[in-house]
């Protein structure tokens, strides 16, 4: 078979795993994010209660393999009675994983908005929460888009490990052809392809953030 | 291929499965609940041909199995759901009640036995060797690939096969596709796999290679399902031997390999 052939043979099913990776991804972005602003913020505030349980879960969720919390939500959780989809059973484990990489990321820009930007909020008369919201967050996210999308590219590659709970994404779906065409190099190839695809989409994306969020600074 | 997989995550797998197991208690057996429901639900991979696989024309799952399953679920009065995932969470999905059958191979092992409870045995089979076409060298059984490298499916039962001769230079691949590309381009020297897959590898790829000795014992494959369900093991059974006895079993078999898998190798 040439490859031509391959490709248009391969095409349909491996587009149809592409909408789910990027579904998993995008919802899970959307959840990671979430999560992992509260996180950080759970982590900076003055008040050991919470930094304590914020700190346990970023360490946990990093210091685990992401399969094994997969694996756990799905299979382990309806031992408890917790039944879950394998949709949502998927974007609850990325988000929940990539809220602690997400999560760590701004943590440490805010530390490294300078302490000066603090003092000079609480001698105009800003509260605690006014100088985090309105002074520290602005500039501690533009710090961070970086490293935040760098944590957000890798969570479109770690989608791929949801199909252990019966999704076929876009990796599953090019095993599928690999299995009856037993051509792997060439799969495999344009599946890294429509990965990389998806990531200069966002990268893209960084980028237009990047300038926006930097208009101040030029 | 009887599938013994035992990836890194095996042992936590069965720490969940006996949890899951422990504490998901029938309260009915899953005869009723399938009655009920209308469904038979069956997992499978979807990604191992001819046994069961999407066709890449209709995008439908279809083979061997896709088959018996549907034979099977019309005996029992109920209609085949099938969900596909990837082998390495299958047996965990089973534990964890997410379908009530897997019908992908599974080998009858005593350690599976000991998780889940099986039906009568519906394919038996041993593993062959592939080696490439122009190969001079004999290679009559494991033995015969001492200080050799032989290509094998992770985790698969053939693993365990061929580590019970010391001395094979084991090498694992994630799948048939990739050991058979470096069998043909000689980074190894055999290549071993279920005797049934064989001749599909064979049919399907366009590379060099021809089918070897089969060694070995003889594989039973039945399908798995949780335990304490005495019904549906007995309703399984009796369709099982049905489609046995009226001949659609042999007729789907022989659409597929040729010959009825139901029967030995020898008797083949």
């Amino acid at each position: 078979m040439e490859i031509w052939d391959l490709l248009q043979l391969a095409a349909p099913i491996m587009l149809k795993g592409t909408a789910y990776t990027l579904l998993f991804a995008l919802s899970s972005m959307v959840g990671g994010l979430a999560l992992g602003f509260l996180l950080a913020v759970a982590r900076i505030i003055p008040w050991r209660m919470v930094q304590w349980p914020a700190a346990v879960y970023v360490s946990l969720m990093r210091g685990t393999p992401l399969l094994v919390q997969i694996f756990v939500v799905y299979y382990g959780l309806p031992s408890i009675g917790i039944e879950l989809s394998p949709l949502t059973a998927g974007v609850l484990t990325l988000s929940l994983n990539a809220s602690a990489y997400l999560s760590e990321s701004l943590r440490g820009a805010i530390i490294g908005v300078s302490k000066g930007q603090w003092y000079a909020s609480y001698s105009i008369g800003m509260t605690y929460l006014q100088t985090l919201t309105s002074v520290v967050m602005p500039q501690a996210i533009r710090m961070a888009v970086p490293s935040m999308s760098n944590s957000l590219i890798s969570l479109i590659k770690d989608t791929s490990l949801v199909s252990v709970i019966t999704v076929t994404e876009l990796m599953l779906s090019t095993k599928e052809i690999i299995a009856i065409t037993f051509r792997p190099l060439p799969l495999y190839i344009a599946a890294a392809m429509l990965y990389w695809l998806l990531s200069i989409c966002f990268e893209s994306l960084q980028h237009r953030l990047e300038c926006r969020l930097g208009r101040a600074h030029r | 291929m009887t599938r013994t997989k035992n990836r890194t995550l095996s042992a936590l797998l069965a720490g969940l499965l006996l949890a899951s197991a422990s504490v998901v208690a029938h309260a009915t057996d899953l005869l009723d609940t399938a009655k009920a429901r209308g469904t038979l639900k069956v997992a499978l991979e979807g990604t191992y041909p001819p046994f069961n696989f999407k066709d890449p024309k209709t995008g439908e799952l279809t083979g061997f199995e896709v088959d018996v399953a549907k034979l099977l679920a019309a005996k029992l009065g109920l209609k085949a759901e099938f969900t596909t995932t990837e082998w390495s969470g299958i047996l965990a999905g089973l534990g964890a009640g997410k379908y009530d059958v897997i019908i992908n191979q599974v080998g009858i092992t005593d350690e599976r036995q000991k998780a889940f409870d099986f039906s009568d045995p519906y394919t038996l089979s041993s593993a062959q060797l592939i080696v490439r076409k122009d190969e001079k060298r004999q290679f009559n059984s494991l033995e015969d690939l001492k200080g050799k490298k032989l290509g094998l499916g992770q985790g698969t039962n053939f693993e365990q096969k061929a580590k019970s001769v010391s001395g094979i230079d084991i090498k694992t691949y994630p799948g048939a596709p990739e050991y058979l590309a470096d069998l043909a381009s000689g980074r190894i020297d055999a290549a071993l796999n279920d005797s049934l897959l064989v001749g599909y590898l064979l049919k399907t790829s366009t590379l060099p290679l021809k089918g070897g000795a089969p060694v070995g014992s003889i594989d039973k494959i039945g399908i798995p399902f949780q335990k304490g369900n005495p019904q549906f093991k007995a309703a399984l059974n009796q369709a099982l031997a049905e489609i046995i006895r009226d001949g659609s079993f042999k007729q789907v078999s022989i659409k597929w390999f040729g010959i009825d898998v139901s029967k030995p190798p020898a008797a083949q």
